[in-house]
């Protein structure tokens, strides 16, 4: 089974599991039916609109197919990421209505945690992301070599996330959260600087 | 992944791989730096640009290849150059020594077919 069959499987699951967790809290908490009506109405009409993306008919031209599914590819790992994090928060609070007394701190470490992948996951793709050669206002060489970085870069960010949350007191977690995604936005925005300024050094 | 690793396995695949790093490169100037006949190129890039690590471009009359590899295929490619992954070589890729062809002439024989 490929990637993106599972993918395809897990994108939609999720955000049903999510409707069906939302809805159990909905039970167990029917004080606040309201709001639970919302969630679930706003989740319904999340994964329909998820499906018709991902499933809806794709016609038009090859290039316009192949643009179609790099977007849907691209939205694919959006979609299971956030349905994850969703269903975190969600399950968190069905834990709590069940009375289990969970560590406090475990959804947020579950959710810090899926957000390193999601970084991982997005990293990994940068370099496969290839604008075509005729329309590169750069240097084929070095702008590739810059879409690499930026991919190793966020990869390491997101690991270095994940590992973060998993292993140090909340607390330090969030203070090094705070140098570490900035930190990687601003090493890969000085390479872009750099990128920018041979093309001017260029012209 | 099983056609990734397949490409991968394979030392003048990964060669290639390593040349298009650092820049584009067309099919020409790719093979200059091998010493295997034109169709046995072809027959390698058409693995590479089926595991979807390069991507080929027309630019004018030629074909430009460049690099369509993944963090993860970046690393794979890394670790099979750490580790020598052991795929079938190919035959007459460049060796420091020339082609096997070349070194026998050198030698003042030939191989007989």
């Amino acid at each position: 089974m490929s990637t993106r069959t599972i993918s395809n499987l897990l994108a939609p699951s999720l955000w049903v599991m999510s409707t069906a967790v939302a809805a159990a809290n909905w039970y167990l908490q029917p004080e606040r039916r309201m709001a639970w009506a919302t969630a679930i109405f706003m989740l319904a009409c999340v994964t329909v609109a998820f499906l018709l993306v991902l499933f809806g008919p794709s016609e038009g031209s090859s290039e316009d197919q192949a643009t179609r599914q790099r977007f849907r590819d691209s939205l694919r790992s959006g979609i299971v990421f956030s349905g994850l994090i969703v269903l975190i928060s969600l399950g968190w609070k069905l834990a709590t209505a069940l009375g289990a007394s969970a560590d406090p701190d475990l959804w947020r470490r579950a959710t810090m945690v899926v957000i390193g992948g999601f970084l991982v996951s997005t990293g990994n793709s940068i370099p496969k992301k290839l604008a075509p050669l005729y329309s590169l206002p750069y240097d084929a060489g070095r702008f590739q070599a810059f879409m690499r970085f930026a991919g190793w870069t966020w990869v390491l960010t997101g690991l270095a996330l994940a590992l973060t949350w998993v292993a140090l007191p909340v607390q330090l977690a969030e203070s090094l959260t705070l140098l570490i995604i900035p930190g990687a936005m601003l090493v890969i925005g000085a390479q872009f600087v750099r990128l920018r300024r041979t093309r001017q050094g260029a012209a | 992944m099983n056609t990734v690793f397949k490409a991968l396995a394979d030392p003048t695949r990964r060669r290639v791989l390593q040349l298009l790093r650092a820049r584009p490169l067309s099919a020409g100037e790719l093979a200059d730096h091998f010493a295997v006949s034109k169709p046995t190129m072809s027959a390698h890039f058409s693995v590479l640009q089926e595991a979807g690590l390069i991507e080929a471009q027309k630019n004018g009359r030629t074909i430009l290849y460049r690099l369509k590899m993944s963090v993860l295929e970046d690393a794979l490619l890394g670790f099979a150059q750490t580790l020598g992954w052991k795929g079938k070589p190919t035959e007459g890729a460049r060796h420091p020594g020339g082609s096997r062809e070349r070194r026998n002439e050198a030698k003042g024989f030939k191989e007989e077919a």
